[in-house]
């Protein structure tokens, strides 16, 4: 009795209905008088912010009366590429690419959008990117103003005061997958990421770094929930300064990523081992020896329309040999890109404005610096970047920062602006 | 008197019977057909089989033919949709959907053919499943391919989580474009890993119009559909090669470099040498 009576309720009038689907007009009408493509039409179009599995089921009707379309089957390319069926995916995309209707645009994007699938469904995935390019600074230093008087009376080492300079620099960012192609999702993940920039006059600002990571992923959960996944990692680090050995670290961590619609979450807490290396110009780099633990949250998505963001929350316990040295810090930075297609090419360019904001608090007051205060320091980042593409995988990338330091101490107070231009090969 | 009585009550009874075979009638629709390329055809409960149109009504307990020409494309009210391979049999053995409650439970059997099952609000609760000969298939929040055919039942899943259960146990498919096989109810079932970009696409095709059809709806000619495929700004819900920041190892430089002029540095401007001793005083 029960099931024909909830039956009779789903054929109610929809004013009496609660469900919002149910409610709009325009599933109704599909219900009612499916051959009416406009209404479906407008419908699916409606659909893909909050329900792709509608919009995908509209399409599919679409397809249906037309299997000759190829956006619509671009569009649903799209739906379950973000559904996460890759191969699917794969199949409407190359069935668009044999349509005669496909646009120079579509072409393109379905070609984009095939290499990246390409990737995904290989065992072993590369991605990353190489840049070089020339940079220039107000405050290679990253020092106080020349001149600036300390506690004592003394005058702030003019070697490390706030001085122009430019530099070549080359970075890479490198990323590996290694897909175990279980149901479980398991993989191997490893990261590197170096940066080397040699200053034209200031050689004592010469540096070079590089960090790998690298662990592997669980799948957990993954007959409830998908997409959530956990990632113990070790993290080893080094760096040259004034290109003589200065810093390495060595450490691990714990991550975890999650899914929630198209963002991803992925908290993670880490602990880091680091070591100073004193140099003739860093006589007292020794002194910040110690432990560096980090607890974070990254996050991605889509804000609106072709915004997206990415951002990155942490704070940061620091040890030190020399107590004054260590501190406790809050950061956070948010990228927020921007794609759009000025020229209507379907190749993608990518603006992107950044902000960040770091908050220091050191441990105890620098005896050489000021003996009475305990030194605090707010950061201040702007930036932004665009990336232009100038032939298949190789980019334009420029980018300006303003970077402010405020203190309670005068000699952490500085601030910089640089520019940054050179080409960028993304993969 | 009595004959004029009698001729009210009769027409009250007449009247309600015919209310109720009515809304019986009316209850008893689960969904539309909402593409149908000839010839299928479908057999309503205690009627006979006729040619399916689009517009139809499905209702409970209906079977779905198609020969090996046709295909079709069903709509539910839970907003789920089922596309029909050719020389495919379905029955709709159970569909109940309350929209208030947004509760229910739909059981479709699949004797023979393909389809391809695209989720909607039952199954995003699990309470859609699909029975074969070889096993049931249970369907949580998402979308799967199934192929009853001469060597078994193939299951792909698409999106979401696929719980198989058969006589020989019971096997779930977390991960989309992966799939099982099974041969028999009391067959174990075979894990197929990740199912070749081939299958797919077969499948895919087959679950559609093949080209000069229409789906019984002529005239579709296309519009500026989507914001992914149409336009200058493709949206950020639109796939795009995944960006990274590229300045990663610059704010590491610059976070190693700033620590290092604060404190690695001798901060203090060394002191002047001494001046030399007049060697002739």
């Amino acid at each position: 009795m029960a099931p024909a009576l909830l039956l009779v309720v789903s054929c109610l009038p929809a004013e009496s209905q609660t469900t919002s689907d149910l409610l709009n007009p325009l599933f109704q009408g599909i219900l009612a008088q499916p051959a009416n493509f406009n209404n479906a039409l407008q419908y699916a179009t409606q659909a893909p912010a909050s329900d792709i599995e509608s919009a995908i089921s509209t399409y599919e009707q679409l397809l249906f009366y037309n299997p000759n379309l190829a956006s619509v089957r671009f569009e649903l390319g799209v739906l379950y590429y973000r559904l996460g069926s890759y191969e699917m995916a794969r199949s409407y995309f190359d069935s668009a690419l044999k349509m005669k209707d496909i646009t120079p645009a579509l072409r393109q994007r379905s070609e984009d959008l095939i290499a990246d699938i390409d990737k995904k469904l290989q065992p072993d995935q590369f991605s990353g990117y190489v840049q070089s390019g020339f940079r220039y600074q107000t405050n290679a230093a990253l020092g106080p103003a020349a001149g600036t008087v300390l506690a004592s009376g003394k005058i702030f080492n003019n070697t490390f005061a706030a001085r122009p300079d430019g530099n070549w620099f080359g970075a890479f960012g490198l990323n590996y997958v290694h897909d175990y192609e279980q149901q479980n999702g398991n993989t191997f993940e490893a990261s590197a990421v170096g940066y080397d920039a040699q200053q034209f006059k200031l050689h004592q600002f010469d540096i070079g770094v590089m960090e790998l990571r690298a662990g592997p992923r669980f799948g957990i959960m993954s007959d409830t929930v998908t997409g959530l996944s956990i990632k113990p990692y070790f993290v080893a680090t080094g760096a040259t300064l004034a290109d003589a050995a200065y810093y390495g670290g060595l450490g691990g961590g714990l991550t975890a990523h999650i899914k929630l619609g198209d963002a991803s979450l992925d908290p993670y807490a880490e602990i880091v081992q680091q070591s100073f290396r004193n140099l003739t110009l860093y006589p007292l780099a020794s002194g910040m020896n110690g432990t560096l633990s980090t607890v974070g949250l990254q996050a991605s998505g889509p804000v609106y329309g072709s915004l997206g963001f990415q951002s990155r929350v942490t704070y940061a316990h620091a040890d030190a040999t020399f107590n004054p040295f260590g501190y406790n810090a809050y950061a956070d930075d948010v990228w927020l890109p921007w794609n759009f297609s000025p020229l209507g090419d379907g190749r993608t360019w990518t603006l992107t404005p950044t902000a960040g904001v770091s908050w220091w608090q050191y441990n105890a007051p620098d005896p050489t610096i000021n003996p009475f205060t305990t030194p605090d320091i707010l950061e201040w980042r702007l930036g932004l970047g665009l990336e232009v593409p100038i032939w298949k995988l190789l980019y334009l990338g420029m980018l300006a920062q303003y970077r402010a330091d405020v203190s309670n101490v005068s000699a952490f107070s500085m601030h910089d602006f640089s520019v940054t231009a050179g080409p960028t090969m993304r993969f | 008197m009595a004959p004029s009585r009698r001729f009210i009550v009769a027409l009250v009874v007449a009247f309600s019977s015919a209310l109720l075979a009515a809304a019986s009638a009316a209850a008893q629709q689960v969904g539309t057909a909402t593409a149908v390329n000839p010839l299928s055809e479908s057999t309503p409960p205690g009627g006979a089989t006729a040619p399916l149109v689009v517009g139809a009504h499905i209702v409970h307990k209906e079977k779905v033919h198609t020969t090996p020409a046709g295909t079709v494309q069903l709509l539910f009210t839970d907003k789920s949709t089922m596309s029909i391979a050719p020389n495919t049999d379905i029955v709709i053995d159970e569909y109940v959907y309350d929209p208030n409650a947004n509760s229910g439970h739909m059981l479709v059997s699949l004797t023979k053919g393909a389809l391809r099952f695209v989720g909607g609000q039952l199954s995003h609760q699990g309470e859609a499943s699909i029975t074969t000969s070889a096993a049931n298939i249970g369907i949580r929040g998402g979308t799967v391919t199934v192929v009853q055919g001469p060597n078994g039942v193939k299951v792909i899943n698409v999106s979401g989580i696929i719980k198989i259960v058969n006589g020989a146990g019971t096997f779930l498919i977390t991960r989309s474009d992966f799939g099982a096989l099974i041969q028999g109810w009391n067959t174990p079932i075979h894990d197929l890993g990740r199912i070749p970009t081939a299958d797919v696409a077969f499948y895919q095709a087959h679950t559609t119009s093949t080209f000069g059809e229409n789906g019984g709806v002529p005239g579709f000619k296309g519009a500026n559909i989507g914001h992914c495929g149409l336009g200058s700004v493709p949206s950020a819900n639109c796939p795009q090669v995944p960006w990274m920041p590229s300045d990663g190892g610059q704010l590491d430089a610059s976070q190693i470099l700033g620590n290092a002029t604060n404190f690695g540095a001798g901060q203090i401007t060394p002191p002047p040498p001494p001046p030399r001793r007049n060697p002739g005083r």
